[in-house]
């Protein structure tokens, strides 16, 4: 909320708790009544989130529940502590915050898209390495092969000693 | 030789912007009393930190978050 009055549009962004005592569709009804005040004042609503009931983190007014509701608008900053004001004497409303919003550039978004790339990437390469040591790892050891190696080297040796066992001139 | 510095914070490494409505990645910096952890100890940077902490006290006011434990 800030105190700059600036005669610019600025884009802005409020959250608003109703009380529980609303049925969903009262309130839907109470959001637009909102939104009437905010356009009333020459504001530009850009964006509408309706997030529905929600547990309160703690009580507000005896209230554990209450509707969510997400509103984002372009407003010159004169008016900003109007709807304020208004909003704290609107007594549906238990609670608000009015946020600065900056609206990202082109430039931005262009950036941010080239980062993400870069980490997709990134990941996309651990994984193959990763896959890769696997499967070398697969290939050195082969254990079966080795016991049945001692296994056939066993066998050999009690042949052998089967044939020394029944040589008849061992005992003689 | 210089050993290779890996980039601890959670919102640089991911390319994150900290929201005051996103209560999820908000919890982890938030101790079981729901105090704001340093940036010591999660790695967040100071920057982040900054606005981590502008972020939880933005989440209080509107009851996402807790202000203290039951």
């Amino acid at each position: 909320m800030s105190k700059t009055k600036s005669v610019a549009a600025k884009h802005y962004e409020i959250l608003f708790i109703l009380p529980n005592k609303f049925t969903d569709d009262e309130a839907k009804k109470v959001t637009e009544q909102v939104e009437e005040k905010i356009v009333a004042v020459s504001g530009k609503i850009t964006h509408r989130e309706y997030w529905g009931k929600k547990r309160l983190a703690y009580k507000i007014k005896g209230n554990a529940f209450g509707y969510y509701a997400l509103l984002e608008f372009d407003l010159e900053g004169i008016y900003l502590a109007k709807i304020n004001q208004e909003l704290r004497l609107f007594t549906e409303v238990l609670r608000h915050q009015i946020v600065v919003k900056k609206p990202k550039t082109e430039e931005q978004l262009a950036k941010e898209q080239k980062i993400r790339v870069k980490i997709a990437s990134k990941k996309a390469a651990e994984v193959r390495q990763e896959q890769e040591e696997k499967n070398k790892s697969a290939e050195t050891s082969s254990p079966s092969d080795k016991k049945e190696d001692k296994r056939t080297k066993l066998k050999d040796l009690d042949d052998k000693l089967d044939d020394i066992l029944s040589a008849s001139d061992l005992i003689k | 030789m210089k050993t290779k510095q890996v980039k601890k914070c959670y919102f640089c490494a991911n390319n994150l912007e900290v929201d005051y409505k996103d209560t999820r990645t908000l919890r982890k910096f938030v101790n079981f009393f729901m105090k704001i952890l340093p940036g010591s100890r999660t790695g967040v940077c100071a920057w982040h930190q900054r606005k981590l902490s502008e972020a939880i006290k933005r989440s209080r006011v509107m009851a996402l978050l807790a202000a203290t434990h039951k």
